[in-house]
């Protein structure tokens, strides 16, 4: 996994929470890179499943809920730092379109060792489209996280119905309303 | 709670192992970077130096093809010249003699300069063959349209062609089908074409049948001249005629050899047709014989040459042309030609003779050689266009090397290549000379007749004279003047009753006449001449130029015709 989502994660608990659960949750996870990363830098995904372990048992908040905030967060930061992808579409469901066959891309171009996930997206109406994730790193709920963001990003609210097909979290069913649910 | 100092210094140490891992892989990128950059400036460079070596090559390979194709043209250039100077002498020579053995009824001596003559022309076409070849090659091929009756110019062709094509133990035959009438084309190209033709076939035919069929499709506006050669030879199989229009590709190899033949007639024939705007198709069975069909338009859409102007004047024109040649050969033999086209001629050996003459006789036309010592054949030209009484007289560039176009660009009016086809040349001059107008003068008193004589010729007009009007009415039933002169009072039958004799005739009606009189006109008189003359002049009141200035009105319309 990119050092990227490392670091991004670790700003986003000293801030929610404090430079101390930070240390803590690095000590515990006992991770193999001893939790020094930089954001040019490629590391195992099994880390970040132990530091969010680590923050759940630290906070007593659960997991899903854990990533879906990372991935509001996250958003964030990519709005920041890719612009671009933004300004090319005009609403959250253009840009959502556009994850798997545009911006993705983009990003394996940037990170040639990224590890991405894949989205099947189709528009069912003006106003929803249904997007199934599939990742052997079963993050739906980073998924469910970005995807508010992205809304967010766009001042719109999205109705975000989910459904695990695989039953292990490895292919999920999105099927996202514009308008809050009409 | 654990210890903040420890946190922090904790927190620290991971920066720092974190900032350090960054350093290590930026450097280890740009690394990378550097070594990926000098491999593609190394590609870049390799790839520059195969575009120059590329270009280098073929900037090579084009400038030896350009020098290649100019050595190609200049030798063909060369070996024609080297080659058509003898047969000049012995086409024209041979032509000139055999007349001479028919006046003198020497049939066996006429036979024998005969086949002097046609193999002479022979050899001449396979030289041209090469040469139309490579001038069509070249996109230098013009063509040169005129209007001529179809019949005649077949029954020429075909009686050229047939000792080539009976001496297989052929009969060949030529077929009209309804009336040819006369059609606009390149008689040169449609010759060469059929020549081909009916020489391919009376080869490849024994004992058979060759038959030049002609026909005329008139559909709307389309009028398509169809000459059709049929053989019942030894046909082709459709393989051998896959490449029947290639140059240089007969059936095979063995072909040229049992048949002779240089493989390009009929890749010329079928150049000579597009260009002609028509086709030309063959169908063939092995064993059963092959017919080709040309198809072309009778009619040129755009005619460069106005239809009718390249007939033989019904008389030749009467005038004087210089010859500019510096080989005695050819001048004699364009002399000898232009002589007896009825022109007075004068030859010069070189440029300067030429100009001499040139201005001393003041020309009808003058033919120029190109390639002589001294002053050359252009030298000559651009003093002839430089000169106020000799720009407009026009000037036909006989040569064997030499481009139409250039010879057009630079003032001439004409070019002909050597050998000279005669009756292209005497078509040629008698196109462009302004053939002078014949004015036909009435008049019973001899010394009022030689002085209109005079004026008239002092014009540039030939005068055709009458004593009276009995005799005018002879004279102009042999041909139309472009005028007449005409007395009033005369024997036998008068001005008045000439005038009315004309205005009778639907063909003479129009004939501008001015009468000149010494007779003192009643009002009777002038109600007779009212609407059947120009102008009235009495004698001994008029001057000349009264007569010279009506001349000129009557006269300018038929000079300046094309
Ligand atoms: C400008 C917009 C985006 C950028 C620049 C971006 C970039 C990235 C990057 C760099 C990764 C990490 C890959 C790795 O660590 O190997 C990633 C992973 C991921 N992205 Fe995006 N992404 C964008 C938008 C989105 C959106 C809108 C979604 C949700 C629909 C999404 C879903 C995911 C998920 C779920 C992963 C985790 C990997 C996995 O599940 O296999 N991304 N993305």
């Amino acid at each position: 996994m990119k050092g990227i989502v490392f670091t991004e994660f670790l700003e986003m608990v000293e801030e929610r929470f404090s430079l101390e659960v930070v240390d803590g949750i690095i000590e515990r996870a006992a991770l193999p890179s001893g939790g020094s990363y930089t954001a040019v830098g490629t590391y195992p995904v099994e880390e970040m499943g132990r530091l969010v372990g680590e923050l759940s048992a630290a906070t007593g908040a659960p997991v899903p809920a854990l990533l879906h905030a990372f991935g509001k967060h996250l958003m964030t930061r990519f709005t920041q730092g890719f612009p671009r992808f933004f300004a090319e579409s005009t609403d959250a469901l253009g840009l959502l379109e556009r994850v798997e066959t545009v911006i993705h891309v983009e990003v394996k171009k940037l990170y040639p060792d990224a590890e991405l996930p894949s989205f099947e997206c189709t528009r069912e109406g003006p106003d929803r489209i249904v997007m199934v994730y599939r990742s052997p790193r079963r993050l739906s709920d980073l998924a469910a996280g970005l995807i508010e963001g992205c809304a967010e990003h766009y001042g719109e609210t999205l109705d975000v119905a989910r459904e695990d097909l695989s039953g292990d979290g490895q292919a999920v069913r999105f099927t996202i309303t514009r308008g809050g649910g009409t | 709670m654990s210890d903040p100092i420890a946190v922090l210094e904790r927190a620290l140490e991971r920066e720092r192992r974190a900032r350090k891992a960054a350093e290590g892989l930026l450097e280890e990128k740009s690394r990378e970077l550097f070594t990926a950059n000098q491999d593609l400036r190394a590609l870049a460079g390799t790839l520059e130096q195969q575009v120059e070596e590329r270009t280098r090559e073929l900037a090579l390979a084009r400038d030896e093809a350009v020098s290649a194709s100019r050595a190609k043209s200049q030798f063909l250039a060369n070996m024609s010249h080297e080659l058509r100077t003898p047969l000049n002498a012995i086409i024209g020579y041979s032509e000139m003699l055999r007349e001479d053995a028919i006046d003198a009824g020497d049939e066996a001596l006429s036979t024998d300069l005969l086949r002097i003559h046609s193999a002479g022309k022979h050899l001449l076409s396979l030289i041209n063959d090469v040469l139309d070849l490579s001038k069509i090659e070249a996109g230098q091929m013009d063509v040169f349209l005129e209007s001529v009756p179809v019949g005649p110019l077949l029954a020429d062709v075909v009686s050229t062609i047939r000792p080539v094509v009976e001496k297989n133990g052929n009969t060949l035959e030529l077929v009209a089908e309804g009336e040819l009438g006369t059609a606009h084309v390149d008689v040169t190209k449609v010759r060469q074409t059929l020549f081909n033709l009916l020489s391919n076939a009376g080869k490849f035919t024994s004992n058979g049948r060759v038959t030049l069929t002609a026909g005329r499709e008139r559909e709307g506006d389309r009028d398509t001249l169809v000459l059709t050669v049929r053989d019942t030879g030894i046909g082709m199989t459709p393989e051998q005629m896959e490449n029947l229009f290639v140059p240089f590709k007969q059936a095979d190899a063995s072909t040229s050899r049992r048949y002779g033949g240089t493989g390009l007639g009929l890749a010329i024939c079928e150049h000579f047709c597009r260009m002609l705007g028509g086709a030309i198709v063959a169908h063939s069975e092995p064993g059963v014989g092959s017919t080709f069909s040309v198809r072309l338009p009778a009619r040129q859409p755009r005619a460069e040459h106005p239809s009718g102007s390249f007939e033989r004047p019904a008389r030749p024109s009467r005038g004087a042309v210089v010859v500019v040649d510096d080989d005695a050969n050819a001048r004699d033999l364009l002399s000898r030609t232009l002589a007896a086209e009825g022109y007075t001629v004068h030859a010069a050996a070189d440029g300067e003779e030429g100009l001499r003459l040139a201005r001393e006789v003041r020309p009808v036309a003058i033919t120029l050689d190109v390639l002589m010592p001294q002053l050359d054949g252009w030298a000559v030209l651009s003093a002839l266009r430089a000169d106020d009484s000799l720009r407009d007289v026009p000037v036909v560039i006989v040569t064997m090397v030499g481009d139409r176009n250039v010879a057009l660009a630079l003032g001439a009016t004409e070019l002909v290549s050597k050998p000279v086809d005669r009756e292209r040349l005497a078509s040629i001059i008698a196109r462009h000379v302004k053939a002078p107008a014949e004015i036909l003068v009435v008049e019973d008193d001899e010394h009022s007749r030689d002085l209109v004589v005079r004026v008239i010729e002092g014009h540039g007009c030939t005068a055709v004279c009458a004593q009276n009007g009995r005799i005018a009415l002879d004279r102009l039933a042999e041909r139309q003047p472009a005028a007449i002169v005409l007395d009033l009072m005369m024997p036998e039958l008068d001005g008045f009753e000439l005038l009315e004799r004309i205005a009778v005739e639907p063909a003479l009606r129009a004939i501008p006449v001015i009468v000149t009189t010494a007779k003192t006109l009643s009002r009777e008189d002038r109600g007779r001449l009212e609407g059947r003359v120009q102008q009235i002049l009495q004698k001994g009141l008029y001057s000349q130029s009264d007569l010279v200035k009506w001349l000129e009105r009557v006269t300018v319309p038929l000079a300046e015709a094309p």
